[in-house]
């Protein structure tokens, strides 16, 4: 079986996130790089199913130069191979573009499962596994708590507020996965090492046949007009209860509609 | 750089385990335990107990760097996993004198093994006692690194004319007897092991040859550990002083407050420096490897106890309650700067050393 686990690098989300003055897009260099947390339970997801039933795992990036140190953790963790697309005209893409330049690349390298993080600490849209199916003419499974595959079937227990459906669809098909779905692997010291030597094909849009209008910050369907850092937060109002507490707080929730 | 990019991936890995699984912090009249978790995944996932061992071993193959990376970050945590002793010394000891069947076990973290060495409060090999005579040993051992747990004892004994050998002995025997002790630092237990006409094999001929090459791993890899320690007490006072307000502003912008923190940084810093520089010394093989371990040893001992007092002073109040981590470092720094010698003894060592003679 042949895996592709779709994986981001994005800021640490234990440090202060910003964005840019000039393009009001995500400054990257002013915080560490991490793999997207969920992104690690999809890569351990397809280790296991790769364990189970045979193939190879490849790490797709999409991402600057730097990002390359988020496909070698996924590579020290037991991914085979990676493909690195990165190219200038891809900076600032919104969910639409990514899907696009994702999907194109898809069709170029192969797949029988793409397997993604449900969604991503920096930009949280959670829709790239949908808009990837669509655009691949697959399957979606999404929000996976657990993945089943034999032969050419698979299901999934897709998550739901009042316990979880039962997906069937048959491959080739598009995952998505929630973090109850497995514990991931910490990468072993040999494994970091043998990371090192397995091969990463970089591409640029070119080479995926992209097409540069279709993507990047002019392409984007959305536009950030204007940011401010999050006020302070303000000391709250003190209302001292004499007989009329009840009152005051029905007022205070009144006040912003909550009542 | 003093590590490359495999050694720092290594330790990410290594600190994100360890935040992810914090230790459970020590109950005043606990026994001092390990911590499972951290051992199995440590030794399961990561591979780090074989990081010193061949990989025809069973280990990863690695060098002094890598094991020094996971010393220091279990330095910062304080987990209690048997690294040093283990992982670490008598690891060596049996790769120094060849004895490789061991080697795998330990490699992946199934089996415990330690060096029985001090005698009577000191690492000096010339203050040891204990004896082997008709393949029997008798002597008492304390400070025993991971020695409640040892599967298996490396220890430095006489020989019947006087001279220096190094014996393997197993605790499954009742000539062994082996009592854990009450220690002051809660997070790294040691035992006291009586050896009374015990069965041993012998394993290293040269014992002077062999116990030289242990005193510089071990005084390396604390140094480590003092760094990490180091470190972590910086950033909990750093934390402190930024958030904790006196006179309407945070404590940190005081400027006698400042003055010390610049002091704590340089302590760090000066100490990262000697540390590495004996890691690579061991790594590459130096000739002057004996000089640069003696250096680190006596400077991280004092630099991480100058750290920890002046993180619980620092703390005011809340870094002299039992609740508070503080105390854990402060009492880690003064019995790890006792450990295989204090800083005294490594500098009386490091005298002939540089001087000649």
């Amino acid at each position: 079986m042949n895996i592709v686990v779709c994986v981001k690098q994005v800021p640490d989300t234990a440090t202060e996130r910003k964005l840019r003055s000039d393009d009001k897009t995500l400054d990257r260099d002013a915080a560490d790089g991490v793999v997207n947390e969920l992104d690690e339970y999809a890569v351990e997801e397809a280790l296991r199913l790769k364990e189970a039933h045979g193939g190879e795992v490849t790490v797709l990036s999409m991402g600057p130069a730097k990002a390359t140190e988020t496909i070698r953790k996924a590579l020290a963790m037991g991914a085979d191979k990676a493909v690195h697309l990165s190219d200038d005209a891809l900076r600032g893409s919104d969910a639409l573009s990514t899907s696009y330049a994702l999907a194109e690349t898809l069709k170029k390298i192969g797949f029988d499962l793409v397997i993604l993080g449900s969604e991503s600490t920096d930009a949280r849209t959670g829709v790239l596994a949908a808009m990837l199916a669509e655009r691949l003419g697959t399957p979606q499974l999404t929000l996976a708590n657990k993945v089943e595959v034999d032969g050419s079937a698979i299901a999934i227990q897709r998550v739901t507020d009042y316990g979880y459906d039962k997906v069937e669809a048959s491959l080739p098909a598009v995952v998505s996965v929630v973090e109850k779905i497995n514990e991931p692997r910490y990468p072993s010291f040999k494994g970091i090492m043998a990371a090192k030597k397995k091969p990463v094909e970089t591409l640029a849009i070119g080479d995926a046949e992209i097409s540069a209008d279709q993507v990047g910050l002019a392409s984007a369907w959305s536009e950030v007009v204007d940011f401010a850092a999050a006020p302070p937060r303000a000391a709250g109002t003190v209302v001292k209860d004499e007989g009329d507490g009840g009152v005051k707080a029905a007022e205070f929730l009144a006040s912003k509609k909550f009542v | 750089m003093i590590t490359t990019a495999e050694q720092e991936e290594l330790r990410r890995t290594v600190r994100a385990l360890l935040e992810r699984n914090p230790p459970a912090r020590p109950a005043p009249d606990a026994d001092p335990g390990y911590d499972e978790t951290v051992w199995r995944l440590l030794a399961e996932q990561v591979g780090a107990f074989g990081l010193a061992v061949p990989e025809a071993c069973g280990g990863a193959g690695g060098t002094a760097l890598e094991t020094h990376v996971v010393c220091e970050e279990l330095g910062r945590t304080l987990t209690p996993v048997p690294y040093l002793g283990s992982a670490v010394l008598a690891t060596e000891a049996l790769l120094v004198c060849g004895a490789a069947e061991p080697l795998p076990g330990l490699a992946d973290g199934s089996r415990v093994a330690a060096v029985a060495w001090a005698e009577n409060g000191t690492w000096d090999p010339a203050a040891i006692r204990a004896h082997v005579e008709d393949g029997r040993l008798t002597g008492v051992k304390e400070h025993v690194l991971d020695g409640a747990r040892a599967d298996l004892f490396v220890v430095p004994a006489r020989t019947r004319d006087g001279g220096l050998a190094v014996y393997l002995a197993e605790p499954s025997t009742p000539a062994v007897r082996v009592e854990p002790l009450a220690t002051l630092d809660l997070t790294r237990p040691q035992a006291r092991v009586t050896f009374d006409a015990a069965p041993v094999r012998l394993i290293g001929a040269d014992g002077h040859r062999v116990l030289e090459r242990l005193l510089a791993v071990a005084a390396t890899a604390i140094s480590a550990e003092q760094l990490g320690g180091g470190e972590r007490c910086l950033e909990m006072t750093l934390d402190h002083v930024k958030t904790r307000e006196q006179f309407g502003r945070p404590i940190g912008s005081f400027q006698a407050v400042r003055h010390r923190l610049a002091d704590l940084y340089v302590l760090v810093e000066s100490a990262r420096s000697v540390s590495y520089d004996a890691a690579h010394a061991l790594a590459s093989g130096a000739p002057d490897l004996a000089v640069r371990a003696a250096t680190a040893q006596a400077y991280c001992a004092e630099a991480f106890s100058a750290v920890a007092a002046e993180t619980v002073q620092l703390h005011g109040g809340i870094g002299f309650t039992w609740e508070h981590e503080a105390h854990l470092y402060f009492k880690r720094a003064h019995s790890a700067a006792k450990l295989f010698g204090d800083a005294a003894w490594h500098r009386a060592r490091l005298g002939p050393l540089v001087l000649g003679g």
